[in-house]
């Protein structure tokens, strides 16, 4: 399989997730705005800080105002992670791998592409966000099934795979560190809303549910954290994503690299004891584990995506 | 009162293609022996019916997702192949003479360029005049004194077929760059099949399907390794290629890799290798379908990033098999074209089976004032276009229109060439639920390796637009399935 396929692939598969999961944050934001009183609401400027794309706000003319920002995480151009830029760069992926992937997924994802950028650059009024938002998450996700329910499962798909699952370990180790250095800070007046906070947290990697089932008690930090750090069955959790690109690298040709690199994240996360970690020092653990990811993509990049760089 | 009748699709005795040879249709009424089941079976449907079998052909063309890519106001859009039901049909006995006239004339053209990079014998014979070589765009120095695998330079050929009024059967031109319609040739085939299935048992048609994997045995025939598997791709310039569909509709067929010129590299060794997640895999053979001018920024265009850098420098060190080689596009002129008769003639030494429009060189002095003075009823090529474009044709075009290309050929006289516009045979095509004449012309392909093949018919391309002798398909043609019947084994 050619390099540059591979490659493809695997951003068209963090792309989608990507479109995903910034919907989801949006639609979480939204509703926890709604429930909380005035003083503590979490401003949508957190969403900017979340998503990493502080710098490119700031490049623009507009202020951080609620209306600016929303456009900025779906509709805007020059953010290159908002929704609309993740869905062009994955239609744009899977325009030049139509050779490898299901017909009705190109479809799909065609049909989604033009469904946003229809809506235009500012078009995501309070009335029609949820709808619009829900919609996305739902497209995405009957995507990811198509690809998973219809492709071999040969090199192709696990360049997929891997891209799915390292966007979502990314997606919830920036969530689960924004969240903390909010909530862990004790402010007075957040305490009787701690539970709401810590459940939109969860909420917005879907994960409120699945918890639940999982975590027989009151929802608090330690558990929180353990839940989306840690847990093998979970599928956001960053352990279990981090298991479903063990499995794959491991069908891949030339695995050393990328097998020894996932081995040592494994071990960081697996040893960490999460229950003693507070303020800096989990914000600290968060930043190596990020570093960590950073590193599996760039052993998958230089192994496989780039092969003359090391022949 | 006037009672209910079942509304016939058409009478044959109300088709008329006038003084135009008829591809199907002897004599209103009457059907050429080759097209009888045909011709009889069209009779037992209805116009509704006949509809309801072309909305079903569109469908299927939608949902198996052949298309084409038209460049406009600033936008590729891709377009739906446009297919008309209704076969066209040519008998065995006379594709057989046009066959080996293909053959013949692809075997010619080999020699004359593997000539013409080497010893140049048919110049020194004042067969060919030299100007022409080096006025060439397309001779390209770099190729000099290169030694392709069996002396084959043009491997795959598209040759663009066209018959008059009096029923002879003329090359238009040859395609011998990178010629393409080929997969459009076997999806129309594959469309018929799901509409008009009934069809198939009125006739013995030859098939079609053996193309890709006699494509596949040439290619392999050309590797340079000794190798049982040797390592074949397809290389096009990507996705925004008019022709991309087809590329990867032929790489897909033969199982070949699709490659991009960024993903191949040339290594110290001269060989060429792809990058794979394997790491770098040796290629013995590229089907390319980029321009001799991208192929290499080293060796040519250095704006070039469509190609590959050193791929000129491998091909040239027999690492590596281009198909086609770079250079083969000399013998693709409208000038050269001229001397085509004559270059069978020479490396030959047999008459052409199949005859040349006749052609006249504006270089020449005398030739130019007889296309000046008859432009009304000429068509004006520049020598080195395809697709249609820059061309005029005479008895359609505004008194401006040709006055602007008497001044153009004026000035560029080597550039131009013209030929009595012909009056190309019709064939009966749905329009708008009605069958009416069309003009076609018809692109059998050739392949030259260690031996020869020839498709059985070709691509043939209809001017949908009454009256119109424009087929090409970015400027509103369509085509149609080409049958050749079987009528001698009964």
């Amino acid at each position: 399989m050619l390099s540059r396929v591979a490659e493809r692939l695997y951003w068209l598969a963090r792309y989608i997730e990507r479109t995903e999961n910034t919907a989801r944050l949006m639609l979480v934001q939204h509703h926890l705005v709604l429930d909380l009183p005035a003083p503590i609401r979490p401003g949508w400027d957190l969403m900017i800080a979340v998503l990493g794309t502080r710098e490119q706000f700031d490049a623009l003319p507009g202020k951080p105002t609620e209306k600016n920002i929303i456009d900025f995480l779906f509709g805007s151009r020059e953010n290159p992670s908002s929704i609309m830029s993740s869905l062009a760069d994955a239609r744009e992926n899977m325009r030049t791998t139509r050779e490898v992937t299901p017909t009705e997924t190109w479809e799909r994802i065609n049909s989604l592409y033009l469904s946003v950028a229809q809506r235009g650059a500012r078009a995501l009024p309070g009335s029609s966000r949820h709808k619009v938002l829900n919609d996305i998450i739902q497209r995405c996700q009957q995507i990811t099934g198509m690809l998973a329910g219809s492709m071999n499962n040969d090199a192709a798909y696990q360049f997929i795979r891997i891209g799915r699952n390292l966007e979502r370990a990314d997606m919830s180790t920036r969530i689960i560190d924004t969240a903390s250095a909010r909530l862990l800070g004790d402010r007075e007046e957040i305490l009787p809303y701690r539970n709401v906070l810590w459940v939109s947290v969860l909420k917005s990697l879907s994960a409120y549910q699945m918890y639940r089932l999982s975590v027989q008690r009151n929802v608090n930090a330690g558990d929180v954290l353990h839940f989306l750090l840690q847990s093998r069955i979970f599928p956001r959790a960053v352990a279990h994503t981090l298991h479903e690109i063990n499995s794959s690298v491991g069908l891949l040709p030339r695995n050393r690299d990328a097998l020894a690199t996932l081995a040592e994240v494994k071990q960081t996360l697996d040893g960490a004891d999460l229950g003693t970690l507070k303020g800096n020092a989990l914000h600290t653990f968060i930043d190596d584990v990020q570093l960590m990811l950073d590193r599996v993509h760039n052993s998958i990049n230089s192994t496989w995506f780039e092969p003359d760089a090391q022949n | 009162m006037t009672r209910a009748v079942r509304k016939q699709a058409i009478d044959w005795k109300q088709y008329d293609p006038g003084s135009f040879y008829d591809e199907l249709i002897s004599s209103p009424g009457y059907a050429r022996a080759a097209a009888r089941g045909i011709v009889s079976y069209l009779q037992t449907l209805t116009e509704k019916h006949l509809r309801n079998r072309q909305q079903a052909a569109d469908l299927a063309i939608q949902e198996m997702g052949i298309s084409f890519t038209v460049y406009s106001e600033g936008e590729n859009i891709d377009r739906t192949w446009p297919m008309d039901i209704i076969p066209r049909i040519i008998s065995s006995t006379e594709w057989r003479r046009l066959e080996a006239g293909l053959v013949q004339r692809l075997t010619a053209l080999n020699l004359f360029i593997d000539d013409i990079y080497h010893r140049q014998r048919i110049i020194k014979d004042k067969v060919f005049p030299a100007e022409i070589i080096q006025s060439s765009k397309d001779f390209l120095t770099q190729c000099v004194g290169a030694k392709p695998k069996y002396g084959v330079w043009a491997h795959i050929c598209g040759s663009d077929l066209v018959r008059d009024s009096d029923g002879t059967v003329y090359v238009l031109e040859d395609n011998l760059r990178v010629p393409s319609g080929v997969s459009y040739m076997l999806e129309n085939r594959a469309v018929t099949k799901r509409v008009l299935p009934q069809l198939f048992s009125r006739h013995s048609i030859l098939p079609v399907d053996d193309y890709a994997s006699q494509l596949f045995d040439m290619l392999t025939s050309l590797s340079p390794r000794q190798s049982r598997s040797p390592e074949v791709v397809v290389m096009t310039p990507g996705i925004y290629n008019s022709a991309y569909f087809e590329h990867s509709y032929l790489a897909q067929r033969m199982g070949a890799e699709l490659v991009m010129g960024s993903d191949l590299v040339v290594g110290e060794d001269d060989c060429v290798y792809m990058k794979t997640i394997k790491g770098l895999e040796r290629v013995d053979v590229i089907y390319r379908r980029v321009n001799d001018d991208f192929l290499d920024p080293e060796a040519f265009r250095p704006d070039s990033c469509l190609g590959t850098p050193g791929l000129l420098r491998a091909w040239r060190a027999g690492k590596v098999a281009l198909a086609n080689a770079p250079g083969a596009g000399v013998a693709d002129d409208k000038v050269v074209y001229t001397y085509v008769p004559a270059i069978v003639r020479y490396y030959l030494d047999e008459d052409p089976i199949i005859p040349n429009v006749p052609s006249f060189l504006c270089v020449d002095e005398q030739q130019r004032k007889h296309v000046l003075a008859n432009l009304a009823t000429m068509v004006v090529k520049p020598a080195n276009e395809s697709g249609g474009y820059g061309m005029l044709v005479g008895p359609v075009a505004s008194r401006a229109e040709r006055t602007k290309f008497a001044e153009l050929i004026k000035k560029n006289p080597r550039n131009y060439m013209a030929q009595p516009a012909l009056s190309l045979s019709t064939a009966p095509t749905l329009c708008n639920g009605r069958i009416e004449p069309r003009h076609l012309d018809l692109r059998p392909f050739i392949l030259q390796g260690k031996s020869h093949y020839v498709t059985a018919g070709g691509l043939t391309r209809v001017a949908l637009r009454k009256g119109s002798l424009v087929v090409n398909s970015s400027q509103g043609g369509g085509s149609k399935d080409t049958w050749v019947v079987d009528t001698e084994t009964r």
